[in-house]
Formats: structure tokens, C-alpha cells, sequence
């Protein structure tokens, strides 16, 4: 089964453009990363520019309108990510409670959709999306 | 540049309710357009928030809470990473993401983190450290 960690650190919603992580806490972190891998979990993991770099898009009656960040509204933002493979959903839940988060973030643990979970006429509707994945360099988790 | 384009939840995508035949198909095709452009590198769907959990860690103890968490608009229902040539170009292809039932959703576009974006306080070590353990990660897919 395959999980996203999802970290949200609070205040990240008001971080300037240039904001880098505190060098001890990547260090700490480093050595998180490095006991997903070694445990055989870890598929991919990503830090985040703040949303004053990023952009928002909707889509009101069909048309797309395009708002630059920082968005003042956003109580709480994406920082990074963590892709893993488990056996389950209590496991996940483990190995985020490892994470050597501060006090101000949050994990969200939310398990990654699988074609298999789909009922077979939208898998026969979203047929090739597994293949596409395949080109595009990445396999579907089991 | 790499850029992760969030797909913001809504009530449907909350409740579990399946797009139309319409849609995915249309987004089927969008998906092998991103492919051919070589721009795409990985597209993921989430199950709802109902099925997830939060962890706060306060006074040293992690807690765990059950989704479902209220506060839709902020939750994500899944992402592409695309690889492009700027944030404006990322923009131009997720306005192109197909709309069939004219849906109003909220995609978030959100620059990855590079070595390069880092400066001297990311040590020659450091950046070893994590070369390593992206191409061990990378063996994995």
C-alpha cells in the first residue's frame, strides 16, 4: 500500500521567497530520509518552495484565472512530502510519528489511490493511465 | 524546474464520488499529451481524508488524530510533477486541464525544492548524502 506524508508547517503560508530550512533541522530530517530508505519504505520525497514563489489557479464558470502567491487566505500549506510503501495504514501512521517534526508542523498521512481500488468501469475508463505511468518512468505501487 | 501541481480537494472528491466517464477519459488524454511533451514525471490520486490521519507532535508526544479533516479547500485530493522550462509554462498547461462538467476546482502550482536552490550552509557532505540517497530511491521504482 502506498501512503503520502504530507508536512505542513505552520507559518510556511507567510514565508518569504528564499526561505530555506534551518540547517540542524535538515540534518535531522537527513537522517529521517535515510531510515525510510534503509528500512526499504522510501519511493520519493520533495521539499517545497513557499506559496509566495507558487501560483493558484480556478477555474469559475469554466474559465481559468490565475492568482500569484502568497495567498492570504491559506491557513495551511504544503512544506514537502514523503511517498512510502507499506503494509498498512497503521504503519504509515508509525513511521510519520518518527518524523522529527517540531511542535508547529503536522503530518497527514493519506493513502495514494491504486487502480485496483477502483470499481472496473472506471478502471476501463482510466485504462492506459498504468501504462502511462510506465512511460513516464514510474510503476504503480502494489 | 521541477513543479508540483497540487489538485485541491472538494466536497466530491471528499465523498468518494468517481468523476464521469467524460472526464477521465478526457483526463486520460490530457495525462499522454504531458507524456509526449516529456513533461510529465508522476501523477498520483488520493483517497479521501476520511481514510487518513494526523500526527502533531507536542511536548515531545506524537498524536494521532482520524480524518476526516473539515477544512476541504485547505486538503488535497492529488498532484502531478511535471518537469518544465518556468512556472509560466506550468500555468499554461494546467489551464488546459480538462473541465467537461465545468467543475470549479483549485490546482496549486508549487516549485520543487533543487540542490541548486540551495546555498554554502548545503555542505559539499550534505549534498552528497542526498545525491545517494535519490539514486537508491530511483533503483527502487
Amino acid at each position: 500500500m502506498r501512503f503520502m506524508m504530507l508536512m505542513i508547517p505552520k507559518g510556511y503560508e507567510t514565508a518569504a521567497p528564499g526561505t530555506v530550512p534551518d540547517a540542524a533541522a535538515v540534518a535531522a530530517m537527513m537522517k529521517y530520509n535515510e531510515s525510510l530508505q534503509k528500512a526499504g519504505v522510501l519511493l520519493a520525497l520533495d521539499g517545497l518552495h513557499p506559496p509566495s514563489t507558487g501560483a493558484r489557479v480556478t477555474f469559475p464558470g469554466g474559465k481559468p484565472k490565475v492568482t500569484d502567491g502568497p495567498f492570504a487566505e491559506a491557513k495551511e500549506v504544503l512544506g514537502g512530502y514523503w511517498m512510502i510503501q507499506v503494509k498498512s495504514r497503521e504503519e504509515a501512521i508509525e513511521w510519520a510519528s518518527r518524523c522529527p517534526a517540531s511542535e508547529n508542523e503536522i503530518i497527514e498521512v493519506r493513502q495514494v489511490q491504486e487502480m485496483s481500488d477502483f470499481p472496473p468501469d472506471v478502471q476501463e475508463a482510466a485504462a492506459g493511465f498504468a501504462e502511462m505511468q510506465m512511460k513516464s518512468g514510474h510503476s504503480q505501487g502494489a | 524546474m521541477k513543479f508540483m501541481i497540487i489538485m485541491k480537494a472538494n466536497k466530491d472528491t471528499e465523498a468518494g464520488v468517481m468523476p464521469s466517464e467524460q472526464t477521465l477519459t478526457q483526463m486520460g488524454n490530457f495525462n499522454e499529451e504531458l507524456v509526449n511533451a516529456g513533461i510529465m514525471l508522476a501523477g498520483e490520486g488520493l483517497h479521501p481524508s476520511s481514510k487518513g490521519a494526523r500526527v502533531k507532535f507536542s511536548g515531545g508526544q506524537p498524536a494521532v488524530t482520524d480524518g476526516p479533516f473539515s477544512e476541504t479547500k485547505e486538503l488535497i485530493a492529488g498532484f502531478w510533477m511535471w518537469e518544465v522550462k518556468s512556472k509560466e509554462e506550468a500555468i499554461e498547461w494546467v489551464k488546459r486541464i480538462p473541465n467537461p462538467d465545468g467543475t470549479d476546482f483549485e490546482v496549486e502550482i508549487r516549485q520543487v525544492f533543487a540542490a541548486e536552490d540551495f546555498g554554502a550552509e548545503f555542505t559539499p557532505e550534505a549534498r552528497e548524502q542526498e545525491e545517494r540517497l535519490r539514486e537508491r530511491i530511483a533503483s527502487k521504482q
